[in-house]
């Protein structure tokens, strides 16, 4: 029992990680149809800025602002480089583009700070509290309480708040919200760089535990893509669900059936997805009419 | 104008000879080229750039003293992406420069066999650091090794834990790529020998996010001693913190990466009282102080292996062109193969028939942060 109990810390809270990062996936492509393969190099960028404020001398909290408000830049940056010239033509384009911004954002920062892993410290002194047989990571528990809380707050803001029903309603029909007054290009923009600070969050708060490199953000991301189909793409609660799912999936995969196939395990659900349940956990059928 | 037809046969002539002529003027060319593939990109990115600072200073050495059959030696550097098809692409491309002598391959050992069946048909010498102990038993004459391989490590590893540290539980934990598998399966046959067989044979892919199952299970199997073969460094931090997070406090004897720079920034304090072979260990002979001395001048880091073996490699490579008398790369191989009693940064080089320039490792051993010298084991079979 001990050793499942903290196998399930484990896996929560790894999977919490991919939630966050699947949360950014499906955000933008509910409003761009399309998905954004840079979003693992939003973590990345993020942990960097981070790593570069604290290195500075300034406090950790400063840090961690002024990193996710650099990811909010980013996010302009990205929606006017790489999305807005293109949002005109097919998903394809824009998906290329997504991929070539994401070897761009990797090698930049590859030219700018070199190959050297950093050391990223966690927010708290203590690196975790033995709770009965069960270890608790600090950092993991961090990672919960903020996938916790952003479940609530996405359930707030979109449901509650003018803002985000007009980020759904652009999500929903574009041409529908333009023609109720709603800034479409605005609402696109707003969340992409939503979905950076969201990217960004997850690479800060991973950063502790799996170390600060340049690959650390297709890492994720990979497991955050399949976690997001495995929910259902296009579905909020399905990201969340479907990240820790794999994070929990793989974990008890890797302990009872074999570690060195642990991403196997990862993978493995994912192809059962889309062989028997396609639209993922929360996702809709879509029928095309005869 | 109006061409003749003899201008025009003397121009295809011509023609016909440019790409011959090109080549011998290149092949005569003022410089000695060494090709060298390297991960200047990926997850080794950063031991990559010690690597080229280490094979860079026995370069600067090697023209002080004159260089190269009386000419200056010039490094060619091609970025191997930390992957398999990138030390392909990366070895093809220096391959075509006909001009390069000879060539500095990999210290992964799944990397080396990659390129393995270019370098047979390429016929000139390659060294290497991968430490697969098969690497130099298949039938590739062109492999030149300039660390112990691992039927040494693995011997090492078992013979300290087991008669030093008086412990026979042993927890094997390994990467799954050639090096680490070779490595696992070395230890373990180590072990047996010495009448310890290990308790728990344990696989792992590079690039784990996490090793609490991995960590459990050693909890589990009852082991009183972990041995060690990991690839890359981020994963050992990754695993080492872990470890001891989850309360696992018994004695660790590692392979080489454990006393890596990158694994002792990275894991800190996780590392602290572990034990490692170490083939470079700065307080083990003259040569490798030197070495040291003159690496932390250049680079402002510790030195360690990724650094070691190339600026071995590019130096006895030196030493075997100049005793050879030429750049044919069988004569070449000759001469390396019977260099002997060779001083070095990684220790003394006595090259076997199979191509393998060391025997022995060092037992090295973390004392909060800082690698000390425990003491040399030497095999002579």
């Amino acid at each position: 029992m001990d050793l499942v109990l903290q196998l399930l810390f484990t896996g929560i809270g790894i999977g919490a990680v991919y939630a966050l990062v699947a949360l950014g996936f499906v955000l933008i492509f509910r409003a761009t149809n399309v998905v954004n393969f840079a979003q693992g190099e939003f973590s990345m960028v993020a942990a960097y800025l981070m790593v570069v404020c604290v290195e500075m001398g300034l406090p950790y909290w400063l840090s961690f602002v002024l990193a996710l408000v650099g990811m909010a830049l980013l996010g302009v940056i990205f929606n006017l480089g790489v999305y807005y010239p293109l949002r005109h033509r097919t998903y394809l384009p824009v998906i290329i583009a997504t991929i070539g911004a994401s070897i761009l954002l990797a090698n930049s920062v590859l030219a700018i700070y070199g190959p050297q892993p950093q050391v990223l410290q966690g927010w708290f002194e203590t690196p975790g509290i033995q709770l009965g047989p069960v270890y608790l990571d600090s950092q993991y528990l961090l990672i919960i309480a903020v996938t916790i809380a952003l479940v609530i707050f996405n359930y707030w803001f979109f449901e509650h708040t003018m803002l985000g029903k007009k980020l759904q309603a652009t999500s929903q029909d574009k041409e529908m919200a333009s023609l109720l007054g709603i800034s479409v290009s605005t609402m696109i923009m707003i969340t992409f760089i939503y979905s950076a600070v969201l990217g960004g969050l997850a690479g800060i708060l991973v950063a502790p535990i799996l170390f600060v490199s340049i690959q650390m953000g297709s890492t994720i991301a990979l497991k955050a893509f399949a976690a997001t189909i495995i929910g259902g793409f296009g579905d909020v609660a399905g990201a969340i669900i479907g990240g820790l799912a794999l994070g929990v999936i793989e974990t008890f995969g890797a302990a009872y059936v074999s570690v060195p196939y642990k991403d196997g395990f990862a993978f493995l659900v994912l192809v059962a997805f889309l062989v028997f349940r396609p639209q993922g956990i929360f996702g809709e059928r879509v029928a095309e009419k005869a | 104008m109006k061409l003749t037809r003899r201008e025009f046969a003397a121009g295809i002539a011509a023609g016909l000879a440019a790409p011959t002529v090109v080549t011998s003027a290149r092949a005569q060319s003022a410089t000695i080229k060494i090709g060298m593939c390297a991960p200047v990109t990926g997850p080794a990115a950063e031991s990559g750039g010690y690597a080229i600072k280490g094979a860079k200073l026995a370069l600067e050495a090697v023209n002080k003293a004159g260089g190269i059959l009386g000419k200056q030696a010039e490094l060619i550097i091609e970025d191997d992406q930390t992957t398999n098809p990138g030390i392909v692409l990366a070895f093809s491309k220096l391959a075509a420069q006909t001009d390069i002598v000879a060539f500095l391959g990999s210290i992964r050992s799944t990397q080396v066999h990659a390129i393995s069946p270019d370098v047979m048909k390429l016929g000139k010498p390659v060294m290497i650091g991968g430490t697969d102990p098969t690497l130099t038993h298949m039938g590739n004459q062109w492999l030149f090794r300039f660390r112990p391989n691992d039927s040494y490590s693995g011997r090492v590893i078992a013979d300290y834990g087991v008669n030093v540290l008086g412990k026979k539980k042993w927890a094997v934990l390994h990467s799954t790529d050639a090096f680490g598998t070779a490595g696992g399966k070395a230890l373990s046959s180590a072990l047996e020998k010495l009448g310890a067989p290990s308790v728990l044979d344990q696989g792992y892919a590079n690039q784990s996010q996490d090793f609490t199952p991995v960590v459990l299970a050693i909890k589990q199997s009852g082991a009183d001693i972990l041995g060690s073969y990991f690839t890359f460094e981020n994963d050992l931090g990754i695993f080492a913190r872990q470890l001891r997070q989850l309360g696992v406090n018994i004695p660790w004897v590692g392979s080489p990466s454990i006393v890596n720079i990158t694994a002792l920034k990275l894991a800190g304090p996780a590392l602290y009282g572990t034990y490692g072979v170490a083939d470079y260990a700065e307080e083990s002979s003259e040569g490798s102080k030197a070495f040291g001395k003159a690496y932390r001048e250049l680079a402002k880091v510790a030195p360690d292996n990724q650094s070691s073996w190339p600026y071995d490699a590019v130096t006895v490579l030196a030493a075997g062109i100049n005793k050879a008398g030429t750049t044919d790369p069988v004569k070449v191989r000759e001469a390396i193969l019977s260099i002997k009693k060779f001083p070095g940064a990684e220790g003394e080089y006595n090259f076997d028939q199979n191509g393998d320039g060391l025997h022995g490792y060092n037992i090295v051993r973390n004392e909060k942060g800082t690698i000390v010298f425990d003491k040399h084991i030497e095999f002579n079979d």
